[in-house]
């Protein structure tokens, strides 16, 4: 019974704090987007091109921000068994592939006009985010080909958690692949500090994006609870026929 | 305990001697990559052997790759796992019996074979002895992380694809600094930084991959 | 923002790419949702009855 508990008082909580986020979670957006696309100023090198960034750093951040969140859950999963860090473990992760895949995408509309090519191999952070998204398509994969649940779980955990000690290792390999491989033409982003008129809308943004997550994730952790229960109904209904 | 773990290795190693194991198809991949590389690039000698060390460690990744799924699988299938978990010997030493048993019959010669193929690609005879040494060094690191796919797939029926899924992205640091080891100039030293770093990986498989194998496996087993 | 100025249009099918997946996502995880709700509630209900 203990392990119904926590995710009836989960559920409680959630459907409490949904609302306020969803609001939240919408005026960020109208005035991060307000912000990105009217008030702010053009960028004098890269002109309106810049405003790709608003919608570019907030994706690219949640791919790992969610990456790490799925890594922490399946460790506290792995120490606690609870199945509810299980289920937040594998919800967060076709999130963050969507998002880990707008931020090559939007990566790539951006390299375009400021690098002159589509995917820049030279770019260590393209380069990393490419393998995030491996990482992702893999660990769901692996929750879609084993039918038992519990046992899904315990392999996922562990793919999951290697996932993310490699996930350092490439990015380091990359790094340093990229130094021996120095393209001629690749220009830095990022170099000098964003000026503080971008700041806040691209700050207003990212923060809309991570509400956005976290609502998103609730529901899909409410759903996944409710798939679960469905799921046992159904044993219940086999067993008594 | 040393003694049962080798007397695991001797078993694994028997078997796939017997049973002619991997090793041969794996041979025959490597062997027909490598045939085709230059029928799809090209006789440019000079582009070949510019893309040989990378070539070829990608033939010889791949090819430890295909025997990844069957590491675990049989004897999940036929119980022996079952067994051998019973045992007094923790799960993580069996796991690591079993990936050196299979590194001896599968990448330990693979990675003595490729070095010579490339021969094939014009490769420079100067740089054998260096690929050479990357590869055994690799090879190990590949045979870990192999495992690591083969175990998290072991009650699979399908688990081909799923492994190399999951082992690709693993293999990905081993691939990096092997080939920048192996295609350093000729000059021994310029190659120690990279191959430094690739005995550090395989130090590193060596501690993760029995672990994360053995918490794989005891899923399945349970 | 100058809808004149170069590079444009990567501008907008950057936003719009961004847009349609998060509307899209937005819309999957919520409809789904509610199946799974609407589904689980006539077990309930049925076994009640």
């Amino acid at each position: 019974m203990q392990q119904f508990a926590n995710p009836a008082r989960f559920l409680k909580i959630a459907n409490v704090t949904l609302p306020y986020i969803w609001a939240i979670t919408a005026i960020l957006f109208a005035i991060g987007l307000y912000g990105a696309l009217v008030i702010t100023p053009p960028d004098y090198q890269q002109g309106e091109t810049v405003r790709i960034m608003y919608v570019h750093v907030p994706a690219a951040w949640l791919g790992l921000f969610v990456y790490c969140l799925m890594g922490f859950f399946s460790a506290v999963a792995f120490v606690y068994r609870h199945p509810l860090a299980d289920a937040a473990a594998k919800t967060a992760a076709p999130l963050g592939a969507v998002f880990c895949f707008l931020a090559l995408v939007t990566g790539s509309f951006w390299g375009k006009p400021m690098w002159g090519t589509w995917w820049a191999w030279g770019d260590a952070r393209l380069t990393s985010m490419f393998i995030l998204l491996l990482f992702y398509l893999g660990y769901m994969a692996v929750w879609s080909s084993i039918d038992e649940p519990t046992r899904a779980a315990a392999i996922a955990r562990i793919v999951a958690l290697v996932g993310v000690l490699n996930v350092f290792v490439v990015k380091f390999s990359v790094n340093w692949w990229n130094s021996l491989h120095q393209g001629p033409s690749v220009i830095k982003m990022g170099g000098p500090a964003i000026d503080k008129s971008m700041l806040w809308a691209l700050l207003t943004m990212a923060v809309a994006y991570t509400m956005l997550f976290l609502a998103l994730h609730l529901v899909s952790m409410r759903s996944e609870i409710a798939a679960r229960k469905l799921r046992q109904a159904r044993l219940v209904e086999i067993g008594n026929r | 305990m040393f003694q049962q773990a080798l007397a695991l290795t001797t078993r694994d190693v028997a078997l796939a001697r017997r049973q002619g194991g991997g090793l041969g198809a794996a041979f025959g991949f490597i062997l027909s990559v490598m045939v085709l590389i230059p029928l799809a690039i090209g006789p440019d000698q000079i582009l070949l052997s510019k893309l040989a060390p990378g070539l070829m460690w990608l033939a010889l990744l791949l090819s430890v790759l295909l025997t990844a799924d069957r590491m675990f699988q049989q004897d999940f299938e036929d119980g022996s796992l079952d067994v051998m978990a019973m045992a007094k010997l923790p799960l993580e030493i069996v796991t690591l019996a079993k990936v050196l048993a299979h590194w001896f019959t599968v990448s330990l010669p693979l990675a003595i074979i490729t070095p010579p193929l490339g021969l094939l690609m014009s490769i420079d005879v100067g740089q054998l002895p260096i690929l050479l040494v990357s590869m055994v060094i690799g090879s190990l690191a590949l045979s870990l992380l192999a495992a690591v796919g083969g175990a998290v797939t072991a009650g699979l029926r399908r688990g081909g694809l799923l492994v190399s899924l999951l082992v690709l992205p693993l293999y990905i640091p081993v691939l990096i600094f092997g080939v920048a080891a192996s295609s350093a100039n000729l000059s021994p030293s310029s190659s120690t930084p990279a191959l430094t770093v690739l005995c550090a990986i395989t130090l590193m498989s060596l501690v993760i991959s029995p672990w994360a194998c053995a918490a794989a496996l005891k899923a399945y087993l349970r | 923002m100058d809808f004149s100025a170069a590079h444009v249009s990567y501008v907008i099918a950057s936003y719009a790419i961004s847009g349609i997946c998060v509307i899209g996502l937005f819309l999957y995880v919520l409809l789904r949702d509610r199946a799974l709700a609407t589904k689980l509630k006539h077990i309930v209900e049925k076994d009640k009855r």
